[in-house]
């Protein structure tokens, strides 16, 4: 079987980038869009780690940079969500073309 | 050999239910199959050998995100969707096993491509730079107290004054 190298990992987080840009861009629902933004910094996240790993670096920044990553994705989403709350009381729906004039 | 297993496993895991979560028409279905994804890129964390950044995928996007989704599609009314947009699952399965197949034979092409080429920089990016877990907290360590250490802070800043400031904008709203 192959070994698994930097090329494994950085073409997971392609998949997945693409899938969450492909996504953020087709889908109307507002908490599917949310959902493919993560997916986005996911596959951010995996190339950081990847990169850190295999790249040699003695101080492994990748690492610290995806733990920052995942903060803030974890509370920008929660912002995101909060503000959809917010909004959804006003549009009662959660389609994305309601929410032009935020 | 385990090792490979499980990733190629997580990897095709990964494929499928990104494109499931973008294929539901329900809401509901869609944040079950990314809840899977982001379960199991924790695991390929590990596989990497980063295993703080695993934990802490697993708890925050494994745990704590999914929680908050589910309230939040608990607002939002989908029984009016599903009465009048009746969804074949069944088809929506089949799509994106086929797409997810396509997408594992590009990769293996890619692979096999990449393993062709020839790196200038002379860096084995093959060789995975093995750390004890041990390192891996003091790593951690360093960075976040030492040379991030204002970053962080920074960071914290910024979102404490956000929350006070969507409070504030919601009071101002009632």
């Amino acid at each position: 079987m192959i070994d698994i190298t930097l090329y494994h990992y950085l073409f997971v987080g392609l998949v997945l980038f693409v899938t969450g840009l492909t996504g953020s861009i087709i889908c109307k629902n507002v908490i599917k869009v949310l959902i493919c933004i993560e997916f986005i910094l996911t596959g951010v996240n995996i190339n950081f780690v990847a990169f850190a790993t295999y790249c040699g670096s003695p101080s492994f920044d990748g690492y610290i940079m995806a733990l920052f990553y995942i903060a803030i994705g974890a509370v920008e989403f929660a912002l995101a969500l909060y503000i959809f709350y917010l909004m959804y009381g006003y549009k009662k729906s959660d389609k994305i073309d309601n929410y032009g004039d935020l | 050999m385990y090792n490979q297993i499980i990733f190629y496993i997580s990897v095709f895991l990964i494929i499928l239910f990104s494109l499931l979560t973008i294929m539901f028409k329900n809401i509901f279905y869609s944040l079950l199959s990314a809840i899977v994804v982001f379960f199991v890129t924790g695991i390929l964390f590990f596989l990497s050998g980063s295993e703080y950044n695993g934990i802490v995928q697993l708890a925050i996007y494994g745990f704590a995100i999914p929680i908050v989704l589910g309230i939040s599609v608990m607002f939002v009314n989908t029984q009016q969707k599903d009465k009048t947009k009746d969804e074949n699952k069944t088809t929506n399965f089949r799509y994106a096993v086929l797409l997810t197949s396509l997408v594992f034979i590009m990769g293996i092409y890619y692979l096999i491509i990449t393993s062709l080429t020839i790196n200038p920089n002379s860096i084995n990016y093959t060789e995975n730079s093995v750390i004890s877990s041990f390192d891996n907290i003091e790593i951690f360590a360093k960075g976040i107290f030492n040379r991030y250490a204002y970053a962080f802070e920074l960071l914290s800043v910024i979102l404490t004054m956000i929350v006070a400031g969507l409070t504030i904008w919601k009071r101002r709203i009632q």
